[in-house]
């Protein structure tokens, strides 16, 4: 007798522990983004939870092991997989979470399994692996318009460098103020920094690694790190929260070991930068401002505190807080490559964003995200409350001294 | 002293009782056979320092302990629930004295506070399911995890009931909890509420939430990310 492939199989022993730990108590309910906006019970983590300990009765069970694996009704398979990919892997759920299930890591696993049962990806998710395949980037645009449009003709990048910046794939397409901001605050440190090549900079791999496709990941995070340390890079900075996650949890398990360069957000070089005195600000911002911490940035790599200090070195700016900020901070709706599949819960989810900041009496939304700031920007079209929004570094860089028009 | 004697229905309840831990210790051997395949298949992890791992340890020893997590989520449900399971241990090891002989002193020294634990848990429990509804929680948590605290509840009340109002033979308990044990079962006492007490365990047992096993673990892997966040990308 031939055992079915597991549903476990893909899970580590330790979130096999977690699916058995779940005390099913619904706290974590009460913190998930997507049940807020749908009110749809199947979506919610302990209803996943509950449906994959049935799958795993059914292939690991006491009559799976003993009369082989039992069948699983397709349309509960279906719904399951929907579920799991209507997430938006924000990990509010986990933050919650009163036995410490790490929700932001299990969602994405559970993912891997439903690609190997031929149930995920979904949507345009599919065509990611091809579109990176021919053109480096899940949006399949051509490389050659990764930096032109947006890159400022006055910056200059250093062939080599202790320092590299990598925009990412969903800045350069689809938050261009926000990479611009990112270079213009390099260039203004004076610190030399070198970028890969437009054609060589391809995807960082989360789009892939988040909806489960992790085929091609170990040959990206090899061109990549390979093409950094070629540079005689130090310190690889990035702006996008995703990206700097997989770079520093999961590149060095792709590359097969440590990585040869470490790996910051750019608000800890720039903090940095503004300590040490190397980025002065000349102007000061008399606004109220509201920060809005990424999932994958304060959750997913702790950095909480960076963003905050840069954004109070500006003279007259006041910063206000989200109800949930930090650790605990609302997803915006843009995680887990959900934005452009289910675009409805992500508009839903950026509007309430929108809503507390401006309930919240902000002039402006400060965003450090380009995820985030694509979908919030499209969740403002159209919607009664407006507010300006703005990128951590796109503001920054309006108020220092090497800004060129 | 009146000892029970065989009946059919005491014999259905001595299989009844084997059955059911056989099933629970079956059910636990096939979580960890699940465990260790997966422990076979995965990448040995990255060992950690000694000091590191005891600060892990001790955190996770206070959020077990204080259940840290759900006060900071709940305040309101962790009073009720920290009770419960205090209560709850303090029963479990008043209740030793039933499978022990001779009966140790550190589980002698637990009867009293066993004894008082044994009002304190119904209380909690009502508590809880008060809390839960008044909250509206009962809409995020599920109907099994509601099932499991009325079933606990009921184990509370007839266990409170047998020691205050109406006692039994606690003798013939004694000899059938021991008999249980060592395999050499004695018919229990055919008392109504030590036989609904009994079926109400043996549902806990049946069903009891795998958490109780596993969320010791998972708590401490989750004090070990804590501690690690302000290392995947600062300076230790």
């Amino acid at each position: 007798m031939t055992r079915k492939r597991s549903f476990g199989a893909e899970l580590t022993p330790r979130q096999l522990l977690e699916i058995d730990a779940c005390t099913q108590c619904g706290e974590c309910l009460k913190h998930c983004p997507v049940q807020q906006v749908t009110g749809d019970a199947s979506v919610s983590p302990p209803e996943k939870i509950r449906r994959f300990r049935e799958f795993l009765r059914a292939t690991d069970g006491l009559k799976a092991r003993l009369v082989g694996a039992q069948a699983v009704d397709p349309r509960l398979l279906e719904d399951f997989a929907k579920a799991v990919y209507e997430c938006t892997t924000c990990g509010a759920c986990g933050q919650s979470c009163p036995v410490g299930i790490f929700t932001q890591r299990l969602w994405p696993t559970l993912r891997k399994e439903l690609v190997k049962r031929g149930l995920g990806p979904r949507g345009i998710q599919a065509g990611m692996p091809g579109a990176i395949e021919r053109t480096g980037n899940p949006y399949d645009k051509p490389a050659a318009e990764r930096f032109s449009p947006w890159f400022p003709e006055h910056v200059d990048v250093a062939p080599r460098a202790d320092l590299a910046y990598y925009a990412g794939c969903s800045g350069s397409y689809e938050a261009w103020p926000m990479v611009r901001g990112d270079v213009l605050v390099l260039h203004a440190t004076g610190v030399p920094f070198t970028m890969l090549p437009a054609a060589e900079e391809v995807c960082c791999g989360f789009p892939l690694f988040i909806t489960g496709q992790h085929d091609r990941l170990a040959e990206l995070t090899k061109r990549l790190v390979d093409g950094y340390a070629s540079r005689g890079v130090k310190t690889l900075v990035c702006s996008c929260p995703c990206c700097v996650n997989i770079m520093s949890r999961d590149w060095p398990v792709f590359y097969g070991r440590e990585l040869p360069f470490r790996i910051r957000h750019i608000t800890q070089f720039v903090a940095a930068a503004i300590k040490e005195g190397k980025l002065r600000i000349r102007r000061e911002l008399r606004e109220s401002v509201i920060y809005h911490d990424p999932c994958y940035l304060s959750r997913g790599v702790g950095v909480i505190e960076e963003p905050r200090e840069v954004l109070r070195s500006i003279p007259g700016l006041t910063l206000l807080e989200f109800e949930r900020h930090g650790l605990d901070s609302r997803c915006c709706g843009s995680g887990g490559a959900a934005r452009k599949v289910f675009h409805d819960n992500a508009i839903a989810m950026g509007r309430l964003t929108i809503d507390e900041a401006v309930a919240k009496r902000a002039d402006r939304l400060i965003l450090s995200c380009p995820a985030c700031y694509a979908k919030v920007n499209e969740a403002l079209q159209g919607h009664e409350r407006q507010i300006k929004i703005t990128d951590i570094m796109e503001l920054l860089a309006s108020v220092v001294e090497k800004e060129q028009p | 002293m009146v000892t029970a004697t065989w009946t059919i229905p005491g014999a259905c309840v001595v299989a009844a009782t084997y059955g059911v831990v056989a099933a629970f210790y079956l059910r636990l051997a096939l979580h960890a056979l699940r465990w260790l395949e997966a422990a076979r298949r995965s990448p040995t992890a990255r060992p950690r320092g000694i000091a590191a791992t005891a600060r892990a340890f001790v955190g996770a020893t206070v959020d077990i302990v204080l259940l840290r997590k759900l006060l900071l989520v709940n305040p309101a449900l962790w009073c009720g629930e920290w009770v419960f399971h205090g209560s709850l241990l303090l029963v479990v090891l008043r209740h030793l004295r039933y499978f022990l002989n001779p009966v140790p002193a550190w589980v002698v020294w637990a009867q009293t506070p066993g004894w008082i634990a044994g009002f304190l848990l119904p209380a909690a429990l009502g508590y809880i399911l008060v809390v839960r509804l008044l909250t509206g929680q009962e809409k995020f948590s599920s109907p099994v995890n509601l099932l499991m605290l009325l079933d606990v509840l009921g184990i509370a009340v007839t266990g409170l009931l047998m020691s205050t109002w109406y006692p039994v033979d606690l003798v013939a308990v004694k000899l059938f909890a021991l008999g249980v044990v060592t395999f050499s079962p004695s018919a229990p006492p055919l008392e109504i509420l030590f036989t609904i007490h009994l079926g109400l365990v043996l549902a806990l047992i049946l069903y009891v939430p795998s958490h109780v096993v596993t969320a010791p673990f998972t708590l401490l892997d989750a004090r070990r990310r804590e501690l690690d966040l302000r290392r995947v990308l600062h300076d230790a």
